[in-house]
């Protein structure tokens, strides 16, 4: 039983003969050793966050990386990290882990000299470098933690930068490409706020004020390919035209075909003019109110292009508003065939509030998703009871709390803190099931909790940069992992049949 | 010798200072391409910082420490449960319950640097973190704390905090000072991690004699094993074959080690040492310090591993554990000759492309060569001159090589000499399969261990899973193009 039909190490050595699968790590027995003989419960008057100075599993990362995957939606944009290495190679590892595919950010490679002298030299000649090899049609310079700190003044270096490259290489090549700065020093917030401020900075740099183009605006925020398209279908099928802003479904979801042109550029992603055009359009929707409100309010005050922050249209009532609004400022009727697909999700809720309905469910991730994860479990008819939200907002705690007054439920909000106090709730109190990400896997396991996979990120698991959770479709699409994940961990083969 | 005209790679014509790290190799005279220094900014370069090479290489490893990341909470969160480094070593989830991750990948310790942290210094949020962390997650065999840029660049006295946190709980808490923008490559992190920890464990068996091991209980046969840091369990493949040959293995240094056994480390006969870029310091440090010598080896493929296990034997001069080796040996050629006929009759005349940290490939060539493939290119990340001296030696000749390679060249080495395989990382495997190339992740393996005989069965496996998977034949059809 223990073995599992796994070998110990000790036979795994004295097999006589290898077969030709080999034999794999998984296939090895290891002895779990305690790290030390006796359980020893942690200290828990410092268990609650507020009570210590340490973190302990953040349930968020840098600014800058935000503002990387914001970039990186833009077609033929290269984002240019000022900083170390490592800030451009650790994003570049976790987009790949998560989408699976290769991401391009440049590097000013920081190395002592740059501390000591700027990163002066380092932004003007990375600036060229890749300017010539990769001509790029937009360049966005992200600031770090270092060159912050140092107090590199990036706007002089790319005005000495262009200057050089208009020497070298000719207007033609220095006007051809965009640059839009963005500052995001990672002790200053999260990899939400890093989207956040990369809306507002391109829209800040790009957007220009021309004739109205009758489109609608969408800064999605930090979803996935799949959530994104989901979007386009709606919109699609009420026959609105759309800029979406950061549309990552174009660069981080790509096929494979060959031949392959050199340097690697995915086709899709949102076009400059794209974005110049946003200042015209009919009304812009920040869908993550936590990622792409600086942008959406940024297009309102500077031209009249009027905002409608969140929420993010996961679940019945958020997708509705959605689409009640969408009609609303497009004056386009609510299509036949969206109704249809709210009916289909309907359908799939009456079919099985008997396996979701009262519930215990724990939910972590980025704000705007769990606030919205929150209201769809309630519209399940399940329990929210420890809702973990890693990049600390005001905006979350209301909208959570709101929910849980209106579905009458009192969840216990962790709002910024870190998971260690999310999971000792969660070891305590026991939950029936967990909407989390990767991060969350550990703390299902040791509590035997069945968990579904939402939000950033996913990397365990194949598929889900391509599936929808928002919209109806998506809605039914998270309904059934939801519904399936109960029946797989709750219910015995005999009751699932009829 | 500068590389040929014809070898200069398209790509870098507006970079020519790229040109000096390219090279073909050659066993009579090697041609050392460029290497170790800094890089070219905005080249797309694959290097990581140093932080990484600390933090995530070296200390990572290490199975019993609260590891404290000293930073906002980015490079945590960075190095959280990542690198395939495993560990037998589990921290306690409840009673009688074990977490479900080894304790090194379990979770993600930092003070979360803040921007008043930032201003005023974080001396005092770093003590707080230290002895916190050391009453929620009991049990650890120490504390390291890791500086990054943002620590580094405000200047806070982690040596300070480290002795009086060591003070109160009374286990060894070591700082390890490598912000990421020091230094070229993650290459410096190695390093650094290397020395600063060796330095530490120095001072600390003499504050603390009764760390070190008892004259009573050493061994004439005492190993370290150090510069492997379990990638897929790599040491459930190593450890057997060193203890059936009769040695005693003291401490791995650092793949799933115990600090406490790690402190032991210059107590043991002889340092057996396989990452010769990232180990090559502390093994150097010891025989200087300790006059325990180290004897270099590759643990990968046959003739390689059946080398490391008679040089051991060698350096105890016994006749028994000679002959020994000798029987180990047969008997583990015999257990894959199967298997390893299979793969090679399936991979004869293949041609793969290598690109990897930097000793993997020197530590390579002979396992492609035993399959019956020849590399085309090869690049390192990270190599100093003497990785290059051995890539060189190990290499047929005239196999094109690259330091520091970037994306663009990346691509063009594979457009150019058209491997059926790419050995490379996480980041570039992808870009890889996007030009229809096949790969196998060589940091972190597919599905190891890939070590000593028996892994070398799963590592032929991975490459022929890459070279005959069936969905590249789909990629070819012209009308779909």
């Amino acid at each position: 039983m223990k073995l599992n039909g796994r070998l110990t190490i000790e036979d795994l050595n004295a097999l006589p003969e290898i077969p030709i699968e080999g034999i794999n790590y998984e296939q090895i027995y290891i002895e779990k050793e305690p790290i030390c003989p006796e359980y020893t419960p942690p200290d828990e008057t410092i268990i609650p966050s507020h009570k210590r100075k340490v973190v302990i599993d953040p349930g968020r990362i840098c600014m800058p990386f935000g503002a990387m995957w914001a970039s990186v939606g833009v077609h033929k944009c290269i984002p240019f990290v000022q900083g170390a290495q490592g800030c451009t190679t650790y994003p570049r590892y976790t987009f790949s882990r998560i989408f699976r595919e290769p991401v391009s950010i440049a590097t000013a490679s920081f190395h002592e000299d740059a501390v000591v002298f700027g990163g002066r030299k380092n932004l003007i000649e990375g600036i060229r470098n890749l300017i010539c090899r990769y001509q790029p049609e937009v360049i966005s310079v992200i600031t770090v933690c270092s060159s912050e700190i140092i107090g590199d003044d990036i706007d002089s270096y790319l005005d000495e930068a262009k200057e050089q490259l208009e020497e070298e290489f000719g207007p033609e090549v220095s006007d051809r490409v965009k640059f839009v700065i963005i500052h995001t020093p990672s002790f200053a917030g999260s990899h939400i706020e890093g989207y956040n401020r990369a809306a507002k900075a391109f829209l800040q740099t790009l957007a220009k004020k021309r004739s109205p183009n009758n489109k609608v605006n969408i800064i999605p925020g930090i979803v996935t390919p799949g959530d994104i398209r989901e979007v386009k279908h709606i919109l699609r099928l009420m026959g609105i035209e759309n800029i979406i802003l950061f549309d990552i479904s174009g660069t981080l979801d790509c096929p494979l075909r060959l031949p392959q042109s050199m340097p690697y550029y995915p086709k899709g992603g949102t076009k400059s003019e794209e974005i110049m055009d946003m200042a015209n359009s009919l009304a812009t929707f920040a869908l993550s109110p936590h990622e792409g409100k600086a942008g959406a309010t940024y297009l309102e005050k500077r031209f009249k292009v009027p905002a409608i922050i969140g929420p993010l249209p996961l679940g019945v009532h958020n997708t509705d508003i959605f689409v009640k609004r969408l009609a609303e400022v497009t004056g386009r009727p609510i299509p036949e065939e969206i109704k249809d697909e709210r009916g289909i999700l309907l359908d799939a809720m009456a079919d099985t509030f008997h396996y979701t309905m009262m519930r215990r469910v724990a939910i972590c991730g980025d704000p705007d998703i769990v606030a919205a994860a929150t209201r769809f479990t309630c519209e399940l008819g399940m329990e929210p009871v420890a809702i973990f939200n890693g990049t600390p907002s005001k905006d979350f705690a209301r909208e959570v709390w709101a929910v849980g007054e209106e579905y009458n439920y009192k969840p216990t909000i962790f709002n910024g803190g870190d998971m260690f106090e999310w999971e000792d709730f969660i070891k305590r109190e026991k939950v029936d099931l967990i909407l989390g990400n990767s991060k969350a896997v550990n703390v299902a396991k040791e509590t035997d909790t069945p968990i579904v996979r939402i939000g950033f990120p996913i990397y365990d698991r194949v598929g889900y940069q391509r599936r929808a959770n928002i919209g109806y479709r998506g809605g039914e699409y998270l309904l059934d992992l939801i519904v399936n994940t109960i029946l797989d961990s709750k219910f015995p083969d005999d009751r699932v049949h009829q | 010798m500068p590389i040929p005209e014809s070898y200069k790679l398209k790509c870098d014509y507006c970079i020519p200072q790229r040109y000096k790290h390219m090279a073909l190799t050659s066993r009579k005279q090697p041609n050392i391409p460029a290497c170790n220094i800094k890089t070219v900014p905005g080249d797309m370069t694959e290097r990581g910082c140093a932080f990484a090479g600390a933090r995530g290489v070296v200390g990572g490893p290490i199975g019993d420490c609260i590891q404290v990341i000293h930073a906002p909470a980015g490079c945590a969160w960075y190095q959280w449960g990542t690198r395939r480094n495993l560990s037998a070593i589990y921290a306690w989830a409840e009673p009688n319950k074990l977490c479900n991750d080894s304790h090194n990948r379990r979770r993600a310790i930092t003070t979360d640097l803040k921007e008043k942290d930032v201003i005023f210094g974080g001396v005092k949020k770093l003590r707080d973190a230290c002895l916190e962390a050391w009453r929620l997650i009991p049990g650890a065999g120490g504390i390291l704390i890791y500086t990054t840029c943002t620590s580094g660049l405000i200047g806070d006295d982690c040596h300070s905090v480290a002795r009086e946190v060591e003070a109160e709980i009374g286990k060894p808490v070591f700082v390890i000072d490598s912000p990421g923008l020091c230094g070229v490559s993650q290459s410096t992190g190695h390093h650094h991690f290397n020395v600063q920890f060796y330095d530490q464990m120095v001072q600390y068996r003499k504050r603390h004699p009764e760390v070190c091991m008892k004259e009573e209980e050493k061994t004439p046969y005492d190993i370290n094993i150090v510069g492997d840091f379990n990638m897929d369990w790599d040491l459930a493949l190593i450890k057997p074959l060193f203890e059936k040959l009769g040695c005693r293995i003291v401490c791995v240094f650092t793949g799933g080690e115990r600090m406490r056994n790690l402190l032991k480390m210059p107590d043991a006969k002889l340092n057996v040492l396989h990452c010769q870029r990232s180990c090559t310091y502390i093994s150097k440090l010891v025989e200087q310090g300790y006059e325990v010598p180290y004897v270099p080896v590759s643990l990968f493929g046959i003739e390689q591993s059946a080398k490391a296990l008679r040089d051991v034997a060698k350096f105890f001069g016994s006749k028994e554990m000679m002959d020994r080796a000798e029987q180990i040996i047969e008997q583990e050629i015999k257990t894959i000759t199967p298997a390893l006929n299979f793969y090679r009759a399936k991979l004869e005349g293949k041609k793969v492309g290598m690109y990897v940290g930097g000793p993997r490939v020197w530590h390579w060539p002979k396992v492609m060569k035993e399959l019956g493939m020849k590399v085309v290119f090869a690049m390192c990340t990270f190599a100093h001159e003497d990785d290059y001296e051995k890539i060189n030696a190990r290499q047929e000749d005239g196999v094109f090589i690259i330091d520091a390679p970037n994306e663009f060249e990346i691509e063009e080495c594979l457009e150019r000499f058209k491997p059926d395989l790419f050995l490379t990382g996480l980041k570039e495997k992808y870009l890889a399969r996007k030009f229809g190339v096949p790969t196998v992740n060589s940091h972190s393996y597919e599905r190891g261990p890939y070590v000593m005989f028996r892994g070398s069965i799963n590592f032929a496996r991975d490459i022929y899973q890459g070279i005959y998977a069936p969905v590249w034949k789909f990629t070819k059809d012209k009308d779909f193009m």
